[in-house]
């Protein structure tokens, strides 16, 4: 096995269709480690994957998986990488078994050997009772399942996902994300995933890169990448109704002792460095005071909190309707 | 190795799950033989006719055209597999995998080609029964339609990498079945057409098929066995080389 620091390497990365689906993207991901792109629809996130699987050909830029580059060297690549695509790849007309067997032999494996990766990965997607189940017949989490079984057949040295549980109910999601953590638990797996839910991004992944048309815009770890938009918000809910005297002389105080507070339909909200340190003070400063808290609670800023700082809209709000419609598109006219 | 057996084995699988796709296909040469052959068979029953037909009846004279079409037809729809795989997303699977990309198109024609030709050989030995043609040909025949099997899967895989959308795949199989088939003397001697549409039987693979196939089945055949053999030869391996090297240069833009 090679060694190498970095299992990919992007630099000044672009990709030109008719416009730039991606645009001089430069990252690295470090051995072992879970990345994640999060971004919109249309962000550039598919082509970037599938550029780094030598599926396609950058523009511009280089690219190197554990060192080798993806355009001189792709079987080099190849060899160690696994990848699950956004739509299914699977052989629909055969089984469970058929799909993981096919897959199998091309890379190399034959024979008990690779009878017992079979198993043992149909297992740890929990498919074992549907081996010899044609594919047709699957729900989408079950397709889902198997195709992450079929992408560790071989062993990858770094594996990608490419919107793992889009489309999936919470509880199938969250099956999925075990296994994920499973993977980079028990096999040092290097993750590459992306995905257009915070959540998913949040939970799983040591960094993120946050991408939208095609550039990345910000990227770190959570807390990094929280900490730009700064703070956790508190709030606070006063028992009898406050006349403007009282609010006056509350906010007085807050701002005295953190700054930044403000006062919202009646529910007083605070700017806070860390809500856990902060709510004792509000407490101790209450109870010198003789106010009467009926209620408190506080919210640390989302990815999405950064996202529309950051572009000025939500990562949400381009998911409806018309981009199914682009999706189906995309994937008519592919190859 | 393994990929051109693991490859091959997925047509077959696959070719072996669809029930219905067996059935058609040999349905639709027994409906040639029968609605057409023995019709035609009755209504050319004259001296005049057999000298025409090479001394046989009619019947006799069809298999091997029947045969011939069979195999061609069938293994041309490989490229149909090729769009669907494209549609669904599979040809994306072979296309990162860290194989040889000629092998993996080798490996699938060679499993299309086996479906196709295990298809004449069961019309074949429907005929045998029914006709009198030479039994002992049959092995020689199947030399014929591995060359055939071949250079219409790769034609049909060839049109396929370059095509979009099984609509499209379907009028280009349209526009070529029906006029190589008539063109190729299954149905009647070549020498029988205009000297202008000669032209085309002769550059149509599919007559040094049915030409080579007739050698063997009964006996009579227009053209040199060698050169049907040869040509054949030829054109197998040209359009299995331009097969693979499109698929060499195939990508996903
Ligand atoms: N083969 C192609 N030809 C032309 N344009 C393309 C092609 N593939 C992608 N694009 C365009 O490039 C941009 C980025 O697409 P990409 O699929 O990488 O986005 P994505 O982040 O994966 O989005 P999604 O969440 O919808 O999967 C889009 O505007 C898309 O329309
Ligand atoms: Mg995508």
């Amino acid at each position: 096995m090679k060694k190498y620091k970095y299992a990919i390497e992007v630099k000044n990365l672009t990709k030109k269709f008719e416009t730039f689906a991606v645009n001089d993207v430069s990252f690295k991901i470090k051995k072992g480690e879970i990345f994640a792109f999060l971004g919109p629809n249309g962000a550039g996130k598919t082509t970037t994957i599938n550029m780094i699987t030598t599926l396609l050909r950058p523009t511009s830029g280089s690219i190197k998986v554990a060192g080798y580059d993806t355009v001189k060297h792709p079987n080099d690549v190849r060899n160690i990488i696994g990848i699950v695509f956004q739509d299914s790849t699977l052989d629909r007309e055969l089984t469970a078994y058929e799909n993981l067997y096919i897959h199998g032999r091309i890379y190399g494996y034959r024979g008990d050997d690779l009878k017992n990766r079979i198993n043992s990965m149909l297992k740890f997607v929990e498919l074992e009772n549907h081996a010899n189940k044609v594919v047709k017949t699957f729900s989408g989490g079950m397709k889902r399942r198997l195709e992450i079984a079929r992408s560790l057949i071989h062993n990858p040295e770094i594996l990608f996902l490419d919107e793992p549980t889009i489309g999936l109910d919470p509880q199938t999601r969250s099956h999925i994300w075990e296994y994920i953590e499973r993977m980079k638990k028990e096999y040092n797996m290097t993750i590459f995933l992306t995905t257009h839910y915070m959540e998913e991004a949040e939970s799983l992944a040591d960094r993120i890169a946050i991408i939208d048309n095609g550039k990345i815009i910000a990227i770190g770890t959570v807390d990094e990448l929280k900490s730009m938009i700064g703070n956790d918000m508190i709030y606070l809910k006063f028992a009898n109704n406050l006349d403007s005297e009282c609010v006056k002389n509350i906010l007085n105080i807050l701002n005295e002792h953190f700054g930044n507070s403000n006062i919202i339909n009646g529910i007083f909200e605070i700017r806070v460095k860390n809500a856990n340190e902060s709510i004792p003070k509000i407490f101790e400063i209450a109870l010198k005071n003789s106010w009467k808290i009926l209620e408190v609670s506080y919210r640390k800023p989302t990815l999405n909190d950064v996202f529309i700082h950051l572009t000025g809209k939500s990562i949400r709000e381009r998911g409806g309707n018309f981009d199914m419609k682009k999706i189906f598109a995309k994937r008519r006219g592919m190859l | 190795m393994n990929v051109i057996t693991t490859m091959a084995y997925r047509q077959i699988r696959r070719f072996t799950r669809a029930r219905s796709r067996i059935i058609g296909t040999i349905l639709h040469p027994i409906i040639w033989i029968t609605f057409f052959g023995l019709g035609w068979s009755r209504a050319l029953n004259f001296p005049e006719a057999k000298a025409l037909f090479g001394g046989v009846d009619y019947l006799t004279y069809l298999v091997p055209g029947i045969v011939a079409i069979t195999i061609f037809t069938t293994s041309f729809m490989s490229g149909m597999s090729v769009i669907i795989d494209k549609d669904y997303g599979f040809l994306k699977e072979i296309l990162v995998a860290p194989v040889s990309r000629s092998k993996a198109i080798f490996g699938r024609i060679l499993g299309d080609s086996t479906t196709s030709i295990l298809r004449g050989i069961i019309i074949l030995l429907m005929c045998a029964f029914i006709t009198h043609i030479n039994i002992l040909g049959v092995i020689p025949v199947l030399i014929i339609g591995v060359l055939l099997a071949f250079t219409f899967s790769s034609i049909g895989i060839s049109f396929a990498l370059k095509m979009n959308n099984l609509e499209g795949f379907g009028l280009v199989m349209n526009m070529i079945t029906l006029p190589l088939m008539f063109l190729s003397g299954a149905f009647y001697p070549i020498s029988s057409l205009p000297i202008w549409i000669r032209i085309f039987a002769y550059i149509n693979p599919l007559t040094y098929a049915v030409d080579g196939m007739r050698y063997f089945l009964i006996g009579k055949s227009q053209f040199p066995i060698v050169m049907d053999f040869g040509i054949l030869s030829v054109l197998c391996v040209v359009f299995l080389s331009i097969g693979m090297y499109l698929f060499e240069k195939a990508t996903i833009e």
